[in-house]
Formats: structure tokens, sequence, C-alpha cells
């Protein structure tokens, strides 16, 4: 059911350019950062982890919350158009699918968007010529971990798009999400705060910490966000008057 | 046209427009304001706020124009009102009404960020009188970027009806002004992108800032304001709204 219901999402999607701005949207820090870097090569020392830094520092706070509340506000617009939350609650389908695989197809561009950053990180390193060996086992890391937080702002802004009809709203709410990310790593909380995951995930702030922090908790986190916005969400859906 | 601004704003009714914008400039002044002021800060604040905040108001007014624009021209799409609109009204009044009304809530947020920095400096106690004239550019300099970016967002909202578009497009220009306001090596890059415009007029600069030292020999000086670029940039915003608007108005809806 579920891999119907995932095709079906693919279906309502074709055509649609949205998923472009996932690719050119890191472009912009691939090449403003390694600039950067490259002006100020003196002072970041740390290599490979400061490129790092230069690449995802603005995208985890603001722009990267900002594009997936963008996203998920419009797979759940594509519902409230034409009434078609009627067609689809009509269908004998599970409410709690539904959301889970709009979860899943916002889940995958995060993905995409996720390995792409990894990728232009790397030719980026490899241009601005890089001595010390790639820390491949720690971009994998932070690639699946960025993910991973990723996924669970996607269900947040997923419920809250399912409950505010309105498009520009829940935009709105990831801008401030993602600043309040700002402000909860910056107290020490981003492990437990859910615009914060993405950040500490992809340790954007300062990668050195990922091997000291390890990841048993905040992967428990993540799920613990996850199934929970999913309960919610399928319990908004039941309770919706379409 | 005054009958317009009323009917837009009877639509806006209950849509809490300006309740969001206003939300958006309380975080905006949380975030600028927020921070543990050392005796360098309590000295220097008004010229530090001067230096910071056209970097704070680079991130959050391109994102308020995307958001208002959006909600007043999103609500003409759904179930084809524009249709309706236009057998009362011309085209371009419709433009221009829209533009007004936009704006104004942006320029109401502008004017209560800038008075509330004022009043947060001398609650602080900054040393010194607050320089008003240097304020009132500051001001200047970040109404007429803010425009710029308005007429842009307002243009691509009344054109796509696809909303996410125009949010995309929004975000995208946000993230390029930010990082110009990063690469001062590089000046054409913030000039080639209106969202780098605060970068542009920004009239303030540290100096003396080491690694080592810190703030120890820091100072902030006024630079040199670049009026050819702030004219060119109001060229930009008329050139930006007759293209507009001759966009719009040839546009089937």
């Amino acid at each position: 059911m579920l891999i119907k219901l995932l095709k079906a999402e693919r279906l309502k999607l074709k055509r649609s350019p949205i998923w472009l701005a996932f690719l050119i949207m890191p472009i912009i820090p691939a090449i403003l950062g390694t600039l950067n870097y490259s002006a100020n090569i003196e002072l970041l020392k740390s290599e490979w982890y400061s490129l790092w830094t230069q690449h995802t520092l603005f995208t985890c706070y603001f722009f990267l919350p900002i594009m997936i509340g963008i996203y998920c506000a419009y797979i759940m617009r594509i519902e409230y158009n034409n009434h078609n939350w009627n067609k689809v609650f009509t269908m004998p389908v599970n409410r709690m699918m539904i959301f889970i695989s709009k979860l899943i197809t916002s889940s995958s561009i995060i993905l995409i968007s996720e390995i792409w950053i990894c990728i232009l990180f790397i030719i980026s390193g490899i241009i601005v010529d890089i001595q010390a060996v790639l820390p491949l086992k720690s971009i994998l890391i932070w690639c699946l971990f960025g993910t991973l937080g990723g996924i669970v702002m996607a269900a947040v802004q997923l419920t809250f798009s399912l409950y505010i009809k309105s498009f520009a709203i829940p935009v709105g709410i990831a801008l401030v999400g993602g600043i309040s990310g700002l402000a909860f790593l910056a107290k020490n909380f981003g492990h437990i705060w859910p615009y914060s995951l993405m950040a500490y995930g992809m340790n954007s702030n300062s990668p050195q910490k990922i091997i000291e922090s390890g990841y048993i908790l905040f992967m428990f986190i993540c799920i613990v966000y996850i199934i929970a916005f999913i309960l919610i969400g399928s319990f908004i859906m039941s309770k919706k008057n379409i | 046209m005054i009958k317009l601004l009323k009917c837009e704003y009877k639509k806006t009714r209950r849509k809490y427009i300006l309740f969001t914008a206003l939300l958006i400039t309380i975080i905006q002044l949380c975030w600028a304001l927020y921070g543990n002021y050392t005796e360098f800060s309590i000295k220097n604040g008004w010229m530090m706020f001067l230096y910071q905040l056209p970097l704070v108001n680079a991130i959050f007014m391109p994102l308020l124009s995307i958001i208002v624009s959006s909600r007043l021209c999103d609500m003409e799409h759904k179930g084809s009102m524009f249709r309706k609109i236009l057998v009362i009204a011309e085209k371009g009044k419709i433009y221009d009404a829209k533009l007004i009304y936009g704006f104004s809530i942006i320029f109401f947020c502008n004017i209560l960020n800038w008075c509330v920095t004022i009043i947060f400096g001398y609650i602080k106690g900054f040393s010194g009188d607050v320089p008003i004239i240097l304020y009132l550019l500051y001001l200047l300099f970040t109404v007429v970027p803010t425009f710029a970016v308005y007429i842009f967002q307002h243009t691509i909202s009344l054109l796509f009806k696809n909303q996410a578009i125009t949010f995309f497009a929004g975000v995208i220009g946000t993230f390029c002004g930010l990082f110009s306001m990063f690469l001062p090596q590089i000046p054409i890059l913030r000039k080639s992108f209106i969202w780098g415009y605060y970068g542009v007029l920004q009239f303030v600069g540290l100096f003396g800032w080491t690694k080592e030292e810190r703030y120890l020999n820091a100072y902030f000086e006024i630079m040199d304001i670049d009026w050819i670029f702030f004219t060119i940039l109001i060229a930009i915003c008329i050139v930006m709204y007759v293209i507009g608007k001759k966009l719009f108005c040839g546009k089937e809806v």
C-alpha cells in the first residue's frame, strides 16, 4: 500500500520544478563558502573541517529549514487545491500511511540534497587543494545524520502545513524554527530541539565534536520525534474537517 | 486607488498578515539585540548597531518581503479571483494597489525596527547621543533595498500561480545576498544582486580587530557611502517596477 502511495505522490509532483531548488541552493554556499575559505585560509586552519563549516553554517540554520518548509507546504498544498483532500480521504487507505508517504517523499529530497552538498564539498576541497586526507567517514556521518535531523524537521513542517491551510505561514514557522535551532544549539540543547537536529547532525558549527559526542542519543531522539509527529499528523488527518 | 487599498485591507482581514510581519520583526529584534554587552559594546553601541544590523536585515527583510507579497497575491490566485477583480479595476492599478499595501506593511515593520533599536540603545545606556543623521541614513539604506526586493517578490508572486517558485527564488536570492556580505574582497558580487545592497550601503566598518587581541584595539569608522550604487539601486527599482507592471498587464489571468 505504501509503495502505491509513494508512486501516487511521485505522480503528483511530476513536472513540478520544485526539486530543482534543492539542487541549485547548495551550489551558492559551495561557491561562496569556498571563496570565503580561500580568502581566510590563514585563520581557518582545520582544512576539511573549516571548509565544511563554511559550506554548511547558513545552510543548516536558515536556508535548508526554509527549503524544507516550502517543500512540505507545497506537498500539502496540492491536496488543499481543488478539494483534493476529499479524494485522498475517500481512498481505502490508512491515514497514517498517507502522512508517512508524504514524509518519505520529502525525506528523499532531503537525502538527495545532503548527498549533493557532500559532492560539492569534496569538489570544492579538491579545487582549493586541501592537503589533508579526506575525512570520508565523517562526511558520510554528517550526510546521514543531517538527513535524519532533516526528516524530523520535515515531519514537524508537514504537521504544520497540514494544520494551517496557508502556504506562507508554515514557511514563516520554518524560518523561526531555523533561528530557534541556532539559539538552542548555542545553549547546548541542540540535541533535543527538532529544529536544531539537522545542524547538530551535520555538525555545521564545530565538525570536530562529531567523534566526541556520539550519536546513539541523537538517533533515539530523532526516531522518537518522527514517530510522535507521524502520530500527531495522523490524528489531525483523522479529525480534519475537509 | 483609495478604494482599491480599502479593498485590499478588507480582503486581508483575519488573514493575520500584519500579525505575521510583526512576529517576524519581533524575532529579528530579539536576535539582533540579544547578547552580552561588554564595556566595548556599551561605549561603541550606536556605531556597533550600524555595523551589525545590515547583516540581520539582509536575512530578515527579504524573507519578510517574500511572506507578505506571497500572502497578498496568493489569495487572488486561489479561485481565480483576478478574473473577478479585473472586471472592476485596471490591471495596472491592481498591481500598484497591492504593491503599496504590501510595502506599507514592510515599511511599518522597518520603522518599528528602527525605533525599537534606538530605544534599546538608550535603555542600555550607550555612550553619547544617538547619531541621528547616521541612523536616518541607515533607515534609508534599509528601506530602499527592501523596496527593491519587495518589487521583485511582488512581481513574481503575481506572475506565478505556484507560490513555491516565488519562495525558492526569494530564498536563493537572500542566500546570495547574505553570502556576498561575507566576501567584501569581491565587491562586484554584492553589487550584482539586489539582496546584496544591504552590504553595499553599509557605511560603518570595524577595524583593528585581530584573532589574538580581539577588540583590544578595535574601533568603528564611518566609510564612504556608495551614492553611485544607491542611485543605481533606485534605477533598478524603477526598471523592475516598469517591467513587472508590463508583464503583469500582459499576462492572461
